[in-house]
């Protein structure tokens, strides 16, 4: 209303006399006809333009939602274990009971286990004794007795009188959605608890290493001349060490834990983050605004933070939404190594390393916590791209 | 240009002592002695024991003595294993280790160059696509799940394959493109877009205007400098595979160096660790230098501050 109504006083103001000057008002003078743009809107602007960061934002949205209040609709918790149903897959092949009420589902430990119609798990039956002769091991069902004849592979639950294979089936399993490992824990909810460590790992590393990096990368390229070549000396002895080795190194001296993760991938990602801002502020600090701004007396502190770092925040976001699947790659790494977090805690890579002794019989106990780690870097790397063309537009080629 | 060589070279010396100090520190900082084991150890062979290692100087004389048998290339007793030294380790090891790395480094550069170039030259095509999904699968997926989905499909169900020993070149399959498939991503996704700079300049079009093949225009003009970005991180590869051959070498049960260290590290081996973090930090410094001094011999546009 506000708009149409300006707009036709402007008409007719033009309508009176096309060539004449307008009336002087000091308000309109530097307005800016379209809608104003601010620097987030216009990231986002072009940052939505593109398919794969947006698909990324949405997998690392979905990945937050799932691992902060995925625990709180599960039965289960990350350290309970079940000893009798250790192992099982997400999708059973099962035998049909005779009188169709439910399914039997051999473990790997040669147990029954009743499986309820609608693929709940029920208990295991008791064993009764086994006929090598006829190579069956018998089980007691409701004061039957079946057997699970292990003569043919894979082995079949027969009736031991009638000595017919009972009927296969295959449903999923209800009690476990996932499936449970070899403590008979379940995957879901240690893939919430470790997709939850993995990205407060990398959340964590990401602020340690964006404080220690701007404030040594600022203070570097700020203070230029000496402090400047000492600082930077500094950064490229720390840059030729193998981080990898550093990381393990910390690791040993701190023990295994969330902490010594933290400290151990904090303490040697930074000097990524101090480059990239020391090479922003070298080359901010020489434009007008700055020197306008020491002008009028501001203190060193106030132009750092005020001008010189927010200026610099493009490369840095860029810089942090690379280093987050680094870290979280990292995390993944030491678990894998077996000097990441201690059990039962859980994290991704933990997961993949207590999986890979059954990797044969139970495959997807790793490539549950795999699929979800490839998930995680992909999102954040796709993000990563996309942020750095739409913060940087000059950069796309 | 000697003179950015002693540059650098000072700068890697200095690197190198700053490693030893680290480790050093790191290790003696660790709660324990070395030989606190489950079973208690009269204080008398406790101070025998540190006697014979010396564990009794000072901090600063033991580092000293240390750096010293350092340069002599004698990195020390392991205190787990009675009568072997680091040295053994890394004899013994070191050399699967760098076969290993250089079949893998061998095999990164014979597909990803082919790969970065096919890429460029069909850009926007579907080869273009494809290369650069596997490229951008390789770079994002970790190296330990890539070698167990190799183990399950092509050893456990494919039965092609073995899942463990270097006896033939069967076991050096499923090892080597583990280890070298995020290597091989990067160096494809680079040769892809360094070729495509290159490509646009004006010293091809001329090379076209005289006539020549396309063929002759990309190998003999465009590759000359479009290799150039690959020789520089050729450096930083080594040292990633190096690295990455820890978790690939224990998947695969090779012994070498990789799992020596993985395993003094949960044994808290402290004299290994040490010796085969500095023995890696130095092959990596002195690998990551000399590509260095190469990359400048080549590139004679590069100059020198």
């Amino acid at each position: 209303m506000e708009n149409e109504r300006k707009n036709t006083e402007a008409l007719n103001l033009i309508c009176e006399d096309p060539w004449g000057a307008l009336p002087e008002s000091r308000q309109e003078r530097e307005k800016i006809a379209g809608r104003n743009r601010s620097f987030f809107s216009d990231v986002w602007f072009r940052f939505r333009r593109k398919p794969t960061a947006l698909a990324g934002l949405a997998v690392i949205l979905i990945l937050l939602i799932f691992a902060l209040f995925g625990p709180y609709f599960t039965k289960y918790s990350y350290s309970d274990q079940n000893l009798d149903l250790v192992n099982i897959p997400p999708y059973l092949s099962v035998f049909e009971a005779e009188d169709g009420s439910c399914y039997f589902y051999i473990t790997q430990s040669l147990k029954v286990v009743v499986v309820n119609k609608d693929g709940t798990l029920g208990r295991q039956l008791t064993r009764l004794r086994e006929d090598e002769k006829q190579k069956m091991i018998f089980f007691d069902y409701n004061g039957e007795e079946i057997a699970i004849f292990y003569g043919m592979q894979p082995y079949v639950i027969a009736n031991p009188v009638a000595r017919t294979v009972m009927p296969r089936a295959k449903v999923w399993n209800r009690s476990y959605v996932l499936g449970t490992d070899t403590l008979g824990r379940d995957i879901l909810t240690r893939l919430m608890y470790g997709t939850r460590v993995s990205l407060l790992v990398a959340f964590i590393a990401v602020i340690v290493n964006m404080v220690i990096g701007i404030v040594y990368g600022g203070i570097s390229g700020y203070a230029g001349g000496a402090v400047d070549n000492i600082m930077m000396r500094i950064v490229d002895i720390i840059s030729t060490i193998p981080l990898t080795l550093y990381v393990i190194l910390i690791m040993v001296l701190l023990g295994s834990g969330l902490h010594s993760i933290i400290i151990a991938i904090g303490t040697v990602y930074w000097v990524d983050m101090a480059r990239v801002v020391r090479g922003q502020v070298l080359t901010l600090k020489e434009q007008e605004f700055v020197v306008a701004s020491k002008t009028i007396g501001s203190p060193t502190k106030t132009i750092l933070t005020q001008h010189l770092i927010p200026n610099a925040m493009g490369p840095i976001l860029v810089t942090v939404t690379m280093l987050i699947p680094s870290a979280i790659f990292m995390e993944a790494f030491l678990g894998y190594l077996g000097i990441g977090l201690q059990p039962p805690l859980a994290s991704l890579g933990t997961m993949c390393n207590d999986a890979t002794e059954n990797l044969k019989s139970c495959p997807h106990q790793l490539f549950i916590p795999a699929l979800v780690i490839c998930l995680i870097m992909f999102a954040f790397n796709f993000v990563g791209d996309g942020l750095r063309d739409a913060l940087d537009p000059k950069l796309k080629k | 240009m000697v003179k950015y060589f002693v540059k650098r070279f000072l700068i890697m010396l200095a690197a190198l002592f700053l490693i030893a100090l680290i480790t050093f520190v790191i290790m003696h900082a660790v709660p324990g002695s070395p030989f606190t084991t489950d079973k208690k150890v009269s204080p008398e062979i406790e101070a025998a024991l540190e006697a014979k290692y010396h564990l009794d100087d000072p901090l600063p004389v033991q580092f000293i003595d240390y750096v010293k048998g350092l340069l002599h290339g004698d990195f020390g007793p392991s205190y787990k294993y009675t009568g072997k030294t680091v040295n053994d380790f890394i004899y013994n090891g070191f050399p699967v280790s760098a076969k290993l790395g250089g079949i893998t480094i061998l095999f990164v550069l014979l597909t990803a160059i082919p790969m970065g170039i096919v890429a460029a030259i069909k850009n926007g095509k579907w080869q273009d696509m494809t290369v650069m999904a596997v490229a951008t699968i390789g770079v994002t997926i970790p190296s330990f799940v890539i070698a167990s989905l190799l183990i399950y499909v092509f050893a456990y169900r494919l039965n092609w394959l073995p899942t463990f020993g270097l006896d033939s070149w069967k076991g050096y399959v499923l090892p080597v493109i583990a280890l070298g498939g995020y290597s091989m991503s990067y160096l494809a996704r680079l040769m892809r877009s360094s070729l495509l700079e290159v490509m646009g300049q004006d010293y091809i079009r001329t090379a076209r205007a005289k006539g020549l093949s396309e063929t002759k225009v990309i190998l003999k003009h465009a590759m000359r400098n479009a290799l150039i970005p690959i020789v520089t991180v050729l450096g930083p590869t080594v040292a990633g595979l190096l690295t990455g051959s820890f978790v690939i070498e224990k998947i695969f049960a090779i012994p070498g160096l990789g799992v020596h260290f993985v395993n003094s590290v949960s044994q808290r081996d402290y004299t290994t660790i040490m010796g085969v973090t500095i023995f890696y930090a130095t092959f990596l410094l002195a690998m990551v230098f000399l590509v260095d001094v190469f990359y400048c011999l080549i590139d004679p546009r590069i100059k020198f501050e």
